[in-house]
């Protein structure tokens, strides 16, 4: 095992020496990005788990991870997408020969997605889309309104999941496509968030057209195939998150400190014991990925990671309140009367996008309790009747 | 102190688990909570038997010479069960002040008796006002003859009334020191105290001059040092209790039944356990993590040893209370484990500290490190 490992680590070392610069940060042949990773692909470090046959080498769990962190450490794009590539890995798992041979290459070359999952009466309960994908011929036909979409200006396809069959219960009747995304069909508009930003759109589909060897599994296991992009979203979103909570906690030791000293009220004795217990949050909190990371290394399953966003929100609504209290009157203030009352005002505002953004804090509770705990699931009055007949259609 | 392996201690944890579930059960907790001594010297006996008693003495006094990491790991289990008893006191605080102690005479004649079980000692090191802070120590020691006189009160002496062997923190015109005092001496009145968890005992003791015989080597940095010790032991129990009221709510909501469906199915109950979920888990990773820092001597073992502190204390509190409040009027009723673990919250949060203490310290090294 170790043997094999070392042997992959010294030949993608040998690889990426021949053919990445790693003080330009480019490939030797200095061709486009594009052309980096039609490299990448063509040696099979793109996917290194996948069969030779799908881009890859058939390598374990520990040679790919040896590959992607050899990539890693000189700064090389490309390696290791059968971990991380949404779109690739839903239509590895699900598409049709044909589907795969067509646009997994174009995924792994870098082509770009946005999420066209949830929609105005499709949010906590997001199997209640009703985004319609009328098959007429070889297309698809789709109207509806889709929202909270990040990345849709910039993206040429769209994961979208919509309802192919009003008759089955509101899980069986949905099918997963990969939409081209600048078509006629097809309006972006910007929402205007609480902080003033605008990360996210509505996208309105109105008679937008998907080919129908786009769709990515069956009719009707469009729920199966979403859930399954999102098991990968969260992979990455957990990793990376962790990472960045790590990263962050110091920096936000110093920072509410800090602010405790600027506005002089390091002293305070009441302010103190508030400071400390939202530093304690969020350090408890790194303390807990830590030990779940060991403990997944050793082999057991932890249920630590399914309470740190959770966790987070409580940690980014404690600070911002904290902060407001160490401010004090000028925290009223904004912009350039006050900067760091802007800095905290945003906090205050987008600490929401934690507590709601990716399933709420309530819905996590919901799930923590179910997953975790084995506590009985949520009664669904619409989970087995044809969709048509609930009330998210009728009213 | 040297850390032992992990699969070894697996094992002593698995043994010691083993021997809690069966001579350390509710009944036999709540039979030994209505005794007059609130010790059991035959589980006591078993209990160093299995070298838990030897963990923290060193090698060369016929101890395991393992350390804090090891001892939070035994005392998450010793927490799960409430066990009741001098463990804390005598294998924990004592052995941590003997160890770190430069007397050689003593260290040979007590830590192996502590090692094997045979002698359970009892620190006294605060008044009546139960601060654990060198301003909080109220007894006086001046030296008379070759010896020492010992004079004033010392209060919420943990499990005194069993000791064979006090350890009393006491002022000098020195600053401050510890001295060997045998219980049954001529100027010491020990009265033990009624106390709300009846599986932890306290003693005030009054010393009029008392006579003591100094132990070298101990000045404020050890009691400290001991009593850091201390603190993360009882992290551990904080923690293993709190996992296990835990675990037994979450039994509850899957059986009882009311509207005609678990309890457990009720959003009101189920958000209120996801959130203490996150208790339970951050009060064992902030134990751990504070075994570990104070095993290697970590430069942010300050910050990490009140971290527990406070989050453990505070976790076993809201989660022993919220337990109570999930089950409802069963949890009312003396016969239900739920108030006992209650009890052992509110003592465990105010024993060697309290919470806005910690919490104080913790921001004070957080402001050193920033």
């Amino acid at each position: 095992m170790t043997d094999s490992v070392d042997e992959i680590r010294k030949e993608v070392r040998d690889w990426l020496a021949e053919h990445w610069d790693a003080e330009t940060g480019k490939g030797r042949s200095a061709g486009s990005v594009r052309d980096w990773l039609d490299h990448v692909i063509a040696a099979g470090w793109a996917a290194p788990s996948w069969p030779a046959a799908y881009w890859g080498r058939g390598l374990g769990k520990e040679e790919t991870s040896a590959v992607i962190n050899e990539f890693r450490k000189v700064g090389a794009p490309g390696a290791g997408q059968d971990r991380g590539n949404i779109p690739a890995n839903s239509i590895m798992q699900f598409g049709s020969e044909a589907l795969k041979r067509r646009m997994i290459p174009e995924f792994l070359r870098g082509a770009q997605v946005c999420l066209l999952y949830s929609e105005p009466g499709a949010g906590s309960d997001l199997a209640a889309v009703q985004t319609r994908a009328d098959r007429k011929g070889d297309v698809y036909v789709v109207t509806g309104q889709k929202v909270w979409t990040s990345g849709a200006h910039k993206a040429d396809y769209g994961l979208l999941l919509a309802r192919t069959d009003w008759d089955a219960p509101k899980h069986d009747g949905l099918s997963f496509f990969i939409i081209p995304i600048r078509q006629a069909g097809i309006e972006i508009r910007p929402i205007n968030q609480i902080t003033g930003d605008s990360h996210f759109n509505e996208v309105f589909l109105d008679n937008a057209e998907v080919a129908a060897d786009n769709r990515v599994g069956e009719e009707g296991q469009g729920w199966k195939v979403m859930q399954t992009a999102l098991a990968v979203e969260r992979l990455i979103m957990g990793e990376g998150a962790g990472e960045r909570r790590q990263g962050s906690m110091k920096d936000n030791v110093v920072s509410l400190i800090d602010i405790a000293r600027e506005t002089r009220k390091i002293g305070d004795p009441v302010l103190r014991q508030e400071i400390a217990q939202a530093m304690a949050y969020r350090q408890l909190n790194a303390l807990n990925i830590i030990r779940s990371k060991q403990e997944m290394a050793q082999g057991s399953s932890s249920p630590i990671m399914s309470l740190g966003k959770l966790a987070m929100s409580r940690i980014l609504h404690g600070d911002a309140a904290v902060m407001t209290k160490l401010l004090g009157a000028a925290s009223m203030l904004d912009a350039d009367a006050n900067p760091r009352a802007a800095d905290v005002n945003y906090r205050t505002a987008n600490a929401f996008m934690t507590s709601i953004g990716g399933g709420t804090d309530q819905i996590q509770r919901n799930i923590i309790s179910e997953r975790v705990l084995g506590l009985p699931r949520e009664t669904e009055a619409d989970r087995t009747i044809p969709f048509r007949e609930s009330r998210a259609v009728k009213g | 102190m040297t850390m032992i392996e992990a699969e070894e201690l697996g094992a002593i944890r698995a043994g010691f688990a083993r021997l809690l579930s069966e001579k350390c059960s509710e009944a036999e907790v709540r039979r030994v909570m209505a005794t007059e001594s609130g010790h059991d010297p035959s589980l006591w006996k078993a209990i160093a038997e299995m070298g838990i008693t030897a963990l923290l003495v060193p090698e060369e006094h016929g101890g395991i010479g393992a350390g804090p990491v090891e001892m939070e790991s035994v005392m998450e289990e010793a927490g799960a069960a409430l066990l009741a008893g001098p463990l804390i006191s005598s294998a924990v605080l004592a052995t941590g002040l003997l160890s770190a102690s430069s007397d050689a005479d003593v260290k040979e004649r007590i830590l192996p008796a502590i090692a094997s079980g045979e002698t359970i000692a009892s620190v006294a090191l605060t008044g009546d006002e139960g601060l654990w802070t060198p301003e909080g120590v109220e007894v006086t020691a001046a030296r008379q003859g070759n010896g020492w006189s010992l004079n004033g009160i010392a209060s919420f002496v943990l499990s005194a009334n069993v000791a064979d062997l006090l350890l009393v923190v006491a002022r000098t015109s020195e600053g401050v020191g510890c001295f060997e005092v045998a219980p049954g001496v001529k100027g010491v009145q020990l009265q033990p105290l009624e106390t709300w968890d009846r599986t932890l005992r306290f003693s005030r003791i009054a010393f009029n001059g008392a006579e003591g015989r100094a132990i070298g080597g101990i000045d404020e940095q050890v009691v400290e040092h001991a009593l850091d010790l201390a603190r993360v032991a009882l992290a551990g129990e904080q923690a293993g209790a709190s996992r296990r009221i835990f675990d037994i709510t979450i039994d509850y909501l899957k059986t009882r039944v009311q509207f005609g469906r678990p309890i457990g199915g009720f959003q009101a109950l189920k958000h209120m356990a996801a959130d203490l979920l996150i208790e339970v888990e951050s009060a064992t990773s902030a134990a751990r993590a504070a075994a570990q820092a104070l095993a290697s001597n970590a430069p942010d073992k300050d910050v990490l040893i009140n971290l527990a502190a406070f989050a453990c204390a505070d976790a076993f509190g809201q989660v022993a209370a919220t337990a109570i409040q999930m089950h409802g009027g069963i949890a009312f009723t003396w016969e239900h484990p739920a108030h006992l673990y209650l009890r052992r919250a509110r003592a465990d949060a105010q024993l060697f500290g309290q919470s806005d203490m910690y919490r104080e310290r913790y921001v004070a090294a957080m402001e050193k490190a920033a």
